[in-house]
């Protein structure tokens, strides 16, 4: 350990090894370290399921969940949107190559107690029964304006500029009434409340493209999700890391961060070992007095031995229940991901109910979520405090990143990591460094 | 799915740092040696792919280097994943190496599963200096572990002996298990790999 580094990564969850891979790609020398034995931190997928059961101090699993090495539960639910930034981040570093992955066969949206197919295409959205007759049509054409418009060419803008226009103007402007704007604005744009509605519509309607040209991709909807869990996302990246040049050190405690003149690090103590190094990038928990609390995620994991009812069977499946539609200010929720997977034994499912926290009583806000699931088998419950840095670390060279738990999507994860990458090295990442087309080689 | 594919058979290598992997892999992918500790020259190439013939059928097998991420820390589970076949490798002039084989052969059982393992003697070359690991070690180790390995070798990066032989009849062996296997192999059970559009993506895409 006793060495000289240029940045030493402190954490081994998905945006630390994403930002290391990053780092060992454009030389730079890194030392990574974990103070855990595994790779993953937070998003690290729980292997065996008795380990799960152990976490949370619930008695150990008898034997109707099959094989406990069969399971691998991620602590925080996420999907990949097919043509989203961290599908594009993996192309480019070619971490692609270590992973498979499964399309996640239906999204469904919460309206008057029942859960709805999201209508993706003309055709479903005229099946839809979440609209009337002649709301289908506004929708449609509401659709076909979307998917027409080009930022670069105002002759698809139809006498409406969406940069200084909000949405809910462009929603007047097609008649669309407040349940089909609930789930377009939730269910399609993916907003998490209706902030959005007072915004220029130009944001909105990019997210609408992406969820389509995400299910243009594989078909069926537009999330996919990796064979053998989350965790195998910042394994990938750490090997990136790794035959770059980057150094890996697992249960590792760190003691204290070395402060040098005017506060900029100068290295890493771990007992009485010190590595020295320029930079550090880390998430919160490595340093707490840097850090500030903005809020409380619940998450609660159920395992089930059924489908979720009304989703076709389907082996997995996000539904998405709008604020509005339980009185809420934030949307709830519910990710299921099966055997199918090899996230589970034989016949399993585990579904994931999350929220942000807006009462004292959290376990209360998502028994919405809870109630869709039918019986569940096992349930555990946590609360996670989102944290974000309370400086940009220039003068202290310190780069954290946000708290991961909160957040439970990708594309701000990937902005997050760009922009850390951005302060702390003066660029861009420059995905030409990588020569992944190396590995490809064929004789 | 109607075009015929060479199947792909991911190989990985398993052994304690220092024992000769990524010269193995070298060999594997460009036939050259090298002496000095120069971590560069591998620096990102970690897997290879080589098309190999017996019985009749192609098959290519796709050889992954651990990336050295063995020196200090474990290395991550996912590099076991969907592999077919594991090359466990010690330094036949290194009995430390050898012993420490059934930890390495733990973690390939265990993370992957359905793996068949091979032996490998390595630095074949170097034996005649001293202490060293004798055949009826190598014997008593296959025993121990229950005929878990499927085949055993020595080779030396250094001469390059034994090296071909030993990728060619691991590749025959797994040609000769997948032809005793189902072989449609339902799509279903699989997942899939992520590419790139034929088109380029900055393009269509406007976030
Ligand atoms: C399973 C799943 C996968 C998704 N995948 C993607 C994806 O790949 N790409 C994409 O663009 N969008 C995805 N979304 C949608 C995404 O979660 C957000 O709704 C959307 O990006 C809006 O972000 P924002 O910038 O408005 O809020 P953000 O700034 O991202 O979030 C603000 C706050 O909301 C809280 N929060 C965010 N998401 C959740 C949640 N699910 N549960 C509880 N609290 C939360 C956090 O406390 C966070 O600090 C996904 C949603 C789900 C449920
Ligand atoms: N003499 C000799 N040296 C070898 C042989 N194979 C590898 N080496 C040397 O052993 C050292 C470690 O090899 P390396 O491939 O990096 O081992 P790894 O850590 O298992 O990947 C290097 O200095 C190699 O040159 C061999 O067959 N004979
Ligand atoms: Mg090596």
């Amino acid at each position: 350990m006793d060495e000289e580094y240029d940045a030493i990564v402190l954490g081994t969850g998905l945006k630390e090894c994403i930002l290391s891979g990053m780092l060992s790609v454009s030389g730079k020398k890194v030392l990574h370290v974990d103070r855990n034995k595994y790779y993953g931190g937070e998003s690290a997928s729980i292997c065996p399921l008795e380990e799960l059961f152990t976490k949370f101090g619930a008695p150990a699993p008898d034997e109707s969940y099959g094989r406990g090495r069969d399971w691998n539960v991620d602590l925080i639910p996420k999907f990949l949107m097919a043509n989203g930034s961290l599908v594009k981040l993996l192309i480019h570093t070619g971490v692609t190559r270590y992973l498979e992955f499964k399309s996640v066969e239906g999204s469904y949206v919460y309206k008057g107690g029942k859960i709805a197919k999201v209508p993706v295409d003309q055709k479903e959205a005229l099946a839809s029964d979440l609209m009337g007759m002649f709301e289908k049509r506004r929708f449609r054409s509401f659709l076909i304006y979307v998917q027409d418009f080009l930022e670069e060419d105002p002759k698809t803008w139809k006498d409406f500029d969406a940069r200084t226009q909000n949405m809910t103007a462009l929603y007047e402007k097609f008649g669309l009434d407040k349940n089909t704007q609930d789930f377009t604005g939730h269910a399609l744009a993916l907003y998490r409340d209706d902030e959005y509605l007072n915004s220029p519509a130009i944001e909105t309607i990019k997210r609408i493209k992406l969820y389509s040209d995400s299910l243009a991709r594989y078909g069926k909807s537009p999330y996919l999700y990796p064979m053998y869990g989350l965790g195998e996302l910042p394994q990938g990246f750490a090997r990136l890391s790794a035959i770059y040049g980057g150094t890996y050190m697992l249960d590792k405690p760190i003691d204290e961060i070395v402060l040098g003149e005017g506060g900029k690090v100068v290295g890493v103590r771990s007992g009485t070992e010190i590595a020295k190094c320029k930079q550090v990038y880390c998430d919160p928990s490595y340093v707490s007095d840097r850090v500030k609390k903005s809020g409380k995620v619940i998450r609660c994991i159920c395992l089930l031995d059924h489908p979720i009812a009304n989703t076709k069977d389907a082996l997995s499946t996000q539904i998405i229940i709008p604020q509005k539609q339980v009185g809420r200010n934030s949307d709830i929720y519910v990710s299921l991901v099966s055997y199918t997977h090899q996230v589970a034994a034989k016949g399993w499912f585990i579904a994931m109910v999350s929220t942000t926290v807006e009462t004292e009583t959290p376990e209360q806000e998502i028994k919405p979520g809870l109630d869709l699931l039918g019986p569940i088998r096992q349930k555990f419950v946590s609360v996670y405090d989102y944290y974000e840095p309370t400086d940009l670390g220039l003068e202290s060279q310190i780069f954290i990143s946000q708290s991961y738990d909160a957040t439970t999507h990708f594309e701000t994860t990937c902005l997050d990591v760009l922009d850390i990458f951005k302060r702390g090295t003066g660029e861009e990442f420059d995905f030409s460094k990588i020569k992944h087309e190396l590995g490809d080689e064929e004789q | 799915m109607a075009s015929i594919r060479v199947p792909e058979q991911k190989v990985i290598l398993c052994g304690e740092y220092g024992v000769g992997k990524s010269s193995l892999f070298r060999r594997f992918a460009n036939n050259t040696f090298v002496t000095a500790t120069d971590r560069k020259s591998t620096l990102g190439l970690d897997q290879f792919k080589k098309m190999y013939y017996a019985y009749g059928k192609n098959v290519k097998l796709q050889l992954w280097d651990t990336g050295g991420m063995e020196r200090v820390a474990s290395i991550t589970s996912s590099y076991y994943k969907f592999a077919e076949a594991a090359i466990l490798v010690f330094a036949l002039d290194n009995p430390a190496t050898f012993h420490i084989l059934s930890q390495h052969l733990l973690d390939i059982v265990t993370y992957a599963e359905n793996a068949k393992i091979f032996l490998c003697g390595n630095k074949s070359d170097l034996v005649s200096e001293g202490s060293h690991i004798s055949d009826s070690d190598i014997e008593a180790f296959c025993e121990q572990c229950h005929n878990l390995i499927s085949g055993t070798y020595k080779t030396s990066c250094k001469t390059g002996e034994g090296i071909e032989d030993m990728f060619t009849d691991i590749a025959s062996q797994l040609i000769k298990s997948n032809q005793s296997r189902m072989d449609l192999q339902t799509m279903d059970e699989h997942g899939f790999k992520i590419t790139e559009n034929s088109e380029d993506p900055e393009e269509n895409c406007l976030c």
